[in-house]
Parts: C-alpha cells; structure tokens; sequence
C-alpha cells in the first residue's frame, strides 16, 4: 500500500515524465537523438541530470529522477535493438541534423564519444553490446558512403547519399 | 570403457573438490577476504542483467545482426563484427565465471561462521561451481577456435550457463540462509 506522503512526489515524477516526453523528446527526431540529448543533460563531473525548465516546473530532485528513467529507458531501447535498427537510426541521426555527415562518422570514430551514452549504472555487458554496435554500425554507414553499389540490396537499411555526392 | 569414464569423471569431482578445499584455506588465512564479500555492484549489475538475460544473449549470439552484416557490409565490416562479438562473449563468460565465484566465496564465508556444516548442500554447490567452470571453459574453447559464430549453434547450452548460474546463487543463498537459521546464540 502506498504512502499518502508519497503520492504527491509520483505523481510529480509521472507529469514530469509526461512534460519532458511531451514537450522535449517528442521534438527529437529518432531513438538515437533522444539518447544523445538525454546522455547531454547529465553533467559528466558529478553523473548528476540537469535541466533548467523542468526545474522550474518541478523540483532538482523530481527532474533528476525524471531524466535518469527516460535515460535508461532510451538506452536500453537501442542498445537492445537489432543491429539494423541501430544503422538505420545512426544514418537518420546523421541525415537529419549535420551538414557534414562524413565529420560527424569520423569525430565519433575516432574520439569515441558515443561511449558517453550509456547510463552510469547500467549492467556492464548490455553497455558494451551497444558501444561494440555502435562501432560496427559506423562502420557499415562509412562503408555505404564509400561503396555504395556495395549497398544496392533493396533490403538494406542504407539511404544514406555519399557525403561527396 | 565405461568404468574408464566414471574413474574419470569421479577423479574430475575430486579435483574441483580438492581445488575448492585450497581456496577455502586461502580464504582462512587472506586478510582481504572481507571486501569481496561486500562487492555491492555485483549484485546490483546480476539484477539488471538477469532482467535482459535472454533477450541480451539472443542479441550477441542470435543469427539476425551476423545475416544483416553478411548481406550489407563489406569483409572487413564483417571481420569486424566477428572480432567484437568475440570479444562480448568472451566478457560474458568472465562475468558469468566471476559471479560464480562471488557466490562461492560468499557462501565459504558464511560456511565458516556457521556451526552446522550441511555436506549435502556444500558437495552440490561445489560439483555446480565446478560444472559452471568446466563449461565456461568448453565455451571459451570453441569461441577460440570457430569464433562466435561456432557458439551460435549451442546457444541453448550458451543460454543454460546463465540458468546454472542462477541455480547456484539460488542455493548459495539457501545454505547462507539456512546456516543463519542454524547459529546458536551466544
């Protein structure tokens, strides 16, 4: 049985919730955007989650509460995916927000970066599935750009156009 | 030929036991002992992992990633995805190997505070450790050799070594309970 006192708090953290689906995800374009996001409100120093206007409507708590679930809940969306469904978000990510796709493949590739998106606490196999495929999927995407006929298979989940072209 | 086979397997038995018995007296006299039993995130990285056991292991060793690498990458793509996919699965039997042996020295622990020693409980748990590690290392040997792709034809056996697991913290945590129940008050 619940807690009179804690209802006031879950029903908080579900409007929160609702708020930062509604008016912040939603906006986002595909399952890989939202995670980049949801990755970025965390500040890396403390591993705690920021963010400014659903403070304002909630409490630090409530949206750190909020922010770390929607994480989790993002990461292991896609890190539980299959691979082509992964390539395909990567190639939308890419497409739908960078002017230079080809710099984006190669900064990823050689900082690393998408290692920053798993959650802090989450199990150590899950978030090495989901780096070893972020890998493989930049991979396929860079060899699509590069050899494209390589990719004529209707089936593919390539549409990406070649940077150069 | 199989009088050959049980002398075989009673000497495997023996070993594990023996193996198990020279651990318990490492244990007795290692003065860090102690924080192994108190490795908070094992337990916690057990839960989340035995929530996505299956769908995680269909993951790494199911056939749909390596077809759609097969049909729209080229060779090094896939060279690629065969070495990562080795490198996981050897990773995942490490942890599997490492809890196994989390729970081990835990239940030695609490065995060693425990006044009333269950022989039963403790020869059951010792053959499960040891079967545990005897398959991570059939497993580890055939990933070696025929890569992660081999390992996909025994997903099922793949699969029963988390469930072993699972059994034997089960148990582990049974004997641990039970020696509780069982301690005199002083």
């Amino acid at each position: 049985m619940m807690e009179p006192s804690e209802r006031p708090i879950l029903s908080l953290v579900e409007d929160a919730l609702r708020d930062l689906r509604n008016r912040t995800l939603a906006k986002l374009d595909g399952d890989l955007a939202r995670l980049v996001y949801l990755a970025s409100t965390r500040d890396y120093n403390t591993g705690r989650y920021a963010h400014d206007g659903l403070s304002f409507r909630f409490s630090e708590s409530v949206t750190e509460t909020v922010l770390a679930a929607a994480h989790r809940e993002a990461f292991a969306s896609l890190a539980l995916s299959p691979l082509r469904v992964l390539v395909s978000q990567l190639e939308h990510y890419i497409r739908s927000g960078w002017a230079h796709p080809d710099e984006l493949v190669e900064a990823w590739n050689s900082s690393e970066a998408y290692r920053i998106l798993p959650p802090a606490a989450d199990d150590p196999l899950t978030v090495r599935l989901f780096v070893s495929n972020v890998k493989i999927a930049l991979a396929i995407v860079k060899a699509a750009w590069q050899e494209p006929q390589a990719l004529q298979d209707p089936r593919s989940a390539s549409q990406l156009p070649s940077p150069g072209r | 030929m199989s009088g050959a086979l049980i002398l075989l397997a009673i000497a495997l038995l023996l070993i594990g036991l023996l193996g198990l018995l020279l651990r318990r007296s490492d244990f007795a006299s290692s003065p860090d002992a102690s924080p192994l039993l108190c490795d908070a995130t094992a337990p916690s990285a057990y839960q989340a992992f035995e929530q996505r056991r299956g769908e995680l292991l269909d993951r790494i060793f199911g056939p749909d990633d390596w077809e759609f690498v097969l049909n729209h990458a080229p060779k090094r793509v896939q060279r690629l995805f065969l070495q990562e996919r080795k490198e996981i699965a050897f990773y995942w039997l490490s942890q599997i190997r490492s809890l196994a042996k989390i729970a081990i020295r835990i239940h030695i622990a609490h065995s060693r505070k425990s006044d009333e020693l269950r022989p039963v409980l403790e020869l059951r748990l010792a053959i499960d450790y040891f079967m545990i590690r005897v398959k991570c290392a059939i497993v580890a040997a055939i990933l070696w050799l025929g890569g992660p792709v081999a390992v996909r034809r025994m997903i099922k056996q793949v699969g029963g070594l988390s469930e072993e697991l699972r059994g034997m913290l089960e148990l582990a945590s049974k004997g641990d309970a039970l020696s509780g129940e069982t301690r005199v008050p002083r």
